[in-house]
């Protein structure tokens, strides 16, 4: 057992992990068509059921299929978590980017805007917006994401710093390439691998993020099925319903265990130390 | 691998916890067994090591000292203030001139009778032998003087500057109004026109002192409270010895604290709570009366066709909701308990069949898939709603509803509903909770819901007939010509398809046996403790 | 040194500053305001006149810029104002809930360091070995475990079904140990992963091998090992204050823990500015002197990175 794994390579491990994250993407993506029943349809007889052949992890205190609300949720929380890495990851590494490439009032502008996202937690900050704004998918997205990009920001600046002292990208430089030719052609490549291992271990963190707002009731609202928001709305029905909690609670647990996993794999198979 | 095998368990893990709650817990039967254990172990505090330490004193069967539950806590007990007056009369502390009673009539308290003269403008009361809980004696001039500071201080009361207030011996206090002012004595109902004495209260956010069976022993600001019995009440015997008001947002902590036995009862009993206590009515007693506070919905005449108003209304089942929301609401007819002379209205029957005809004569037709659209659009309807007072529910059960017959309802969920879609008037159906009966009169439910210059007026309701109504209920002072009136204006409402009222909120008790009079019966919520609370 | 901390302090200045500046327009811009929610808040209809007389009392009917340079003027001075709710000093109630946060989040800090310290030494040293896989499995699953789930979970298992802890009593010393659990458990977690991996590479490292061939007692090397891993020790600790602090702020929601977290959330809700501008400025000057606190110690531990930072410093 033990040679085994260390024979595995962090390439296979990579595949391994590869799998479950895209079993629940297809999950996910698929969900409209997977759910056995209509995850919003309501019935007045069917109240906090157990789980049953019809209704496989039971039904909330409407009435409504757990099982087709988990699934639909997987949709939302997923999709919404991945949307708002790449978006604050695009954002981020561009402006990061520019401010270490060229310095300056860029520079400064984009770092003291840093400064003041990171004056709070990330949290706190997203707890404050969220509240601010009021309920919603995008209120929720906008509130995680307005200090999520500073990570990137920052790590893409270090190391286009460090970059512009490299030989080849001074040479670069110097054989008088336009800017994007350089960002795309020697900067990006370089410094990639450093910020797509932070993006993925972002994925569970924003997951819990969105689904922490949702549960506070500042994040995605009724009738829309997420799992932060399910177990809120159960949670007064625990006794009565625990099914209602739990099953939403496991779809979390798990996949963000899997995106947890692929990140560290995905850390290992590029060799790079990712934030700790 | 090792950590692939790891995620794998981890995955049983969870699964057998989800599997294990289905199949070992037995259902909320078996709570209420272990409750049982709790409670025989709570009348005896030194017997369970495990449970008889909590916070409650030991001398708690000797002293009748009531522990209850309050959702709310202010930072502040002034009486005049916000709404601080709500709490204290709840503690049982203030005490103001008239009272609601459980039926709703308006009964004296501290004004022993009162009197109007022949203009309807100058209004005579007679005050009680009633002290402060200092031992001074309520005087007229006191009453005017707390009046005075009240305008001063309250907004909302900010009207009473109009009227001329004048002391005519110690007893005797006349109130004169420029106009002719029906709803007087309903006013004087409302807690925050408790009386304090003036004089004698130094911090009147920490310790005023008022005329109530209670006084205040210890006060944490949004925390808990506490009361003694006020020994010497001018109004009969007081039967408990205290009071203790623990501040409990949360409606589980409610729940779990209440099956411990930390506390003796609480009102606004959720669903949920409500079908756990019905399971052991050994333990508990649940008391539920339809109140005040009223769910409802405005559908926009200025958007929405005539016929398609009607529709609505003839799909949204409120019976069918109220069902959903676990018995926490009565279905409504009216903004008002059909119970009140100002409640006899009549809507009809829920009718789809009906609706889906009148959505065709509309010139709508129903499509492949059953939903209804008028020259390839849809029929697409706003709701707009906020995330208190179960409204969410009723627009997820709306829409469900609306889908049923083919209309398509989308949701709009708002923080604050004041400052958006009914400032905008941007909604199709608007759905808003308040409550409707502040203290035994219509008037204040109608000028704020039907008025020209009221906040729902961009729904397109109003017009000159039913303004007219409602200045004729303004200054009606026969009780049953306003009912009448009142009964006039909510039909209209009804007729025109402008209001769907859908649910009166239920005031829902629990006590543990043995404890009662804590408001149980009163539909509103400012009362709580009085002198005839008790334990046995 | 001294010309560093300076530096970082006036920064401080400027992120106040602008951080209380988007906080206000922010609240300014949004619907609602504290008129309203404090009118409204037992869902009694009033009228409009009323509304308006009571946002002109409040001085919310003044022009934005108005409002906020009064607002600075007096914050200048270092008078918070009062509360719109109910008229209290912010800077009351702002000490109050610091310390009922500093209470839990040092207890929970506490706890989470007592706990997973021994634990990180223990499976690191006895790596690979069945109680290192228990350990591991644990750590991992709890730190995919958002924290509200744990708090719901504790909740429900200890007060509900076990019966094992009261729920009144929220501000005694029992009142404290369900949320400072909810707060650490996730906490110990993510350092046991992090501090067994650290003194796992300090235990590969020569000196190590060097020392345990060379015959010295095993405590002893223990003993260095934990000496060099203290540096990335405190600097995974002093990282996870804004964990800590974002966690706290959820944790005393849910529990109702009377600090900072849920001042805040009841200020946001009731749009109760001076409440809101006075979390935001203590919340930023204590995560920004936390920061700078372990900046600076461990310049102290390792003067070498007081040089890197000069050269790279912006």
């Amino acid at each position: 057992m033990l040679n085994r794994h260390a024979s595995l390579s962090s390439k296979r491990r990579l595949v391994i992990f590869l799998v479950p994250a895209a079993v629940l993407l297809l999950l996910s993506l698929f969900a409209p068509l997977l759910a056995p029943n209509d995850p919003n349809a309501t019935s007045a007889m069917m109240m906090n059921h157990a789980p049953c052949a019809d209704y496989p992890f039971g039904t909330d205190q409407l009435g409504r299929c757990i099982c087709s609300r988990v699934l639909m949720g997987a949709g939302t929380s997923i999709f919404s978590a991945a949307l708002l890495v790449i978006l604050t990851f695009l954002a981020g590494a561009t402006l990061g980017i520019l401010a270490g490439w060229y310095g300056g009032i860029a520079d400064a502008v984009i770092m003291r805007i840093c400064d003041v996202m990171l004056a709070f937690p990330q949290m706190v900050l997203a707890i404050a917006v969220a509240g601010i704004l009021g309920g919603g998918m995008t209120n929720a997205m906008l509130a995680m994401g307005i200090s999520g990009w500073t990570l990137y920001a920052r790590l893409a600046r270090a190391q286009v710093l460090s970059l512009k002292e490299e030989p080849y990208v001074q040479a670069a430089r110097l054989s008088g390439l336009r800017f994007p030719r350089i960002m795309f052609g020697t900067l990006l490549p370089n410094i990639l691998g450093p910020l797509v291992v932070n993006a993925t271990t972002q994925i569970g963190v924003m997951m819990i993020g969105i689904a922490g707002l949702s549960f506070l009731g500042i994040g995605v609202t009724e009738p829309h099925a997420e799992w932060g928001s399910m177990i809120n709305f159960s949670r007064s029905y625990i006794r009565l319903a625990p099914w209602a909690v739990f099953a939403p609670a496991a779809a979390i647990v798990l996949t963000v265990m899997v995106f947890n996993c692929l990140g560290d794999s995905i850390r290992d198979y590029l060799d790079v130390g990712g934030e700790k | 691998m090792k950590k692939f095998l790891s995620l794998l368990l981890a995955m049983c893990l969870v699964m057998g916890l989800c599997a294990c709650q289905a199949s070992t817990d037995p259902g909320p039967v078996s709570t209420p067994t272990d409750d049982k254990q709790t409670t025989t172990d709570n009348t005896t505090p030194a017997a369970d090591p495990d449970a008889g330490n909590v916070t409650q004193p030991t001398d708690t069967t000797q002293a009748k000292v009531l522990r209850m539950a309050e959702s709310f806590a202010y930072a502040s007990l002034d009486v005049h203030k916000d709404y601080y007056g709500w709490y204290t009369s709840i503690y049982g502390v203030s005490e103001t001139l008239f009272k609601v009673a459980d039926n709703l009539s308006i009964q004296p308290l501290l004004a022993k009778e009162y009197s109007v003269s022949d203009d309807g403008k100058t209004w005579t009361f007679r005050l009680a032998d009633a002290k402060f809980s200092n031992g001074n004696a309520l005087t007229a001039d006191m009453v005017v003087k707390n009046f005075q500071r009240l305008a001063e201080v309250n907004e909302r009361f900010a009207y009473l500057g109009d009227f001329t207030f004048a002391a005519d011996g110690d007893k005797t206090l006349t109130i004169t109004t420029p106009e002719i002012y029906p709803t007087m004595l309903s006013d004087l109902t409302a807690p925050e026109t408790g009386i304090m004495d003036l004089d004698a209260t130094t911090d009147p956010d920490n310790a005023p002192v008022c005329t109530g069976p209670f006084t205040v022993k210890s006060f944490e600001p949004e925390g808990t409270v506490e009361v003694v019995k006020n020994a010497s009440y001018w109004n009969g015997d007081v039967k408990l010895d205290g009071a203790i008001f623990y501040y409990m947002q949360d409606d589980d902590t409610k729940l779990n604290a209440m099956q411990a036995g930390d506390i003796d009862g609480y009102t606004s009993v959720t669903a949920a709570a409500k079908q756990i206590y019905s399971m052991d009515a050994d333990r508990y007693t649940l008391t539920e009366i339809p109140a005040t506070r009223l769910q409802f919905y405005v559908l926009n005449k200025s958007r929405l066709d005539d016929k398609v108003c009607e529709a609505i209304n003839l799909t949204i089942d409120n019976k069918a909701m109220a069902e959903f929301l676990g018995g926490t609401v009565s279905a409504a007819v009216g903004p008002f308990a059909s119970t009140a002379p100002y409640g006899k209205v009549s809507k009809p029957a829920p009718d789809t069949a009906k609706a889906k005809a009148l959505l065709e004569e509309a010139g709508y037709t129903a499509g492949a898939d059953g939903m209804y659209q008028k020259n390839g659009k849809p029929l697409s309807v706003n709701i707009g709603y906020y995330e208190a007072r179960s409204l969410d529910t009723i627009a997820v059960l709306m829409q469900e509803q609306l889908k049923n017959i083919g209309v398509d309802a989308v949701l709009t969920a708002e923080e604050d509903p004041d400052a958006t879609y009914i400032a905008t008037g941007d909604y199709d159906i608007a759905l808003y909770c308040m409550i409707a009966d502040k203290s035994g009169d219509p008037y204040y439910c109608i000028d704020a819901l039907f008025r020209k210059d009221s906040k729902w007026a961009l729904a397109g309701f109003p017009s000159d007939e039913t303004e007219k109504l409602i200045d004729e209920l303004r200054y009606e002072t026969d009780v049953n010509k306003r009912a009448d009136l009142a009964n006039q204006i909510v039909q209209r409402s009804i007729d025109e398809n402008a209001f769907g009222y859908v649910g009166l909120f239920n005031k829902t008790t629990v006590m543990t046996k043995g404890v009662s009079g804590i408001s149980e019966n009163c539909p509103f919520d400012f009362y709580g403790v009085n002198a005839e609370t008790d334990i046995k | 040194m001294g010309k560093y901390i300076g530096k970082r302090l006036l920064h401080l200045l400027w992120i106040m500053l602008a951080v209380s500046f988007l906080t206000f327009l922010l609240m300014y811009l949004t619907p609602g305001d504290a008129a309203m929610k404090k009118l409204y808040a037992q869902g009694v209809a009033v009228s409009d006149e009323v509304l308006e007389n009571t946002r002109e009392n409040m001085g919310l009917n003044r022009s934005f810029a108005v409002q906020y340079g009064d607002w600075l003027l007096h914050a200048l001075r270092f008078d918070l104002g009062s509360s719109f709710k109910d008229g209290f000093p912010v800077s009351e109630k702002l000490l109050k809930g610091m310390k009922n946060t500093a209470i839990l989040t040092l207890s929970a800090l506490a706890l989470a360091l007592a706990v997973s310290l021994p634990l990180a030494f223990f499976t690191a040293v006895k790596k690979n070995s069945l109680p290192d896989y228990i350990v591991r499995f644990f750590s991992f699953v709890g730190n995919s475990m958002p924290n509200f789930l744990i708090s719901v979970l504790l909740m429900y298992y200890l007060c509900v079904k076990a019966r094992l802890l009261p729920v009144v009593a929220e501000n005694s010393l029992r009142g404290l140990l369900l949320p400072c659990l909810a707060l650490s458990i996730p906490l110990c977690c993510r350092f046991i992963r992090q501090f067994r991996a650290e003194i796992l590479e300090q235990l590969g490292k020569p000196y190590v091998s060097g020392a345990v061939l060379r015959g010295v007692k095993k405590r002893y090397v223990l003993a260095s090992v934990l000496h060099n891993a203290s540096i990335s020790i405190l600097t995974i600790v002093g990282l996870s204050v804004g964990t800590l602090l974002g966690g706290s702020v959820v944790i005393e929601t849910i529990f109702r823990w009377p600090g900072l977290g849920k001042l805040a959330m009841d200020a946001i809700s009731s749009r109760d500015y001076p409440v809101i501008q006075g979390f935001v400025l203590l919340s930023s000057t204590i995560y920004v002197l936390i920061n700078l606190l372990t900046d600076i110690s461990y310049r102290l531990i390792d003067p070498r990175l007081d040089k890197k930072e000069e050269e790279s410093s912006c």
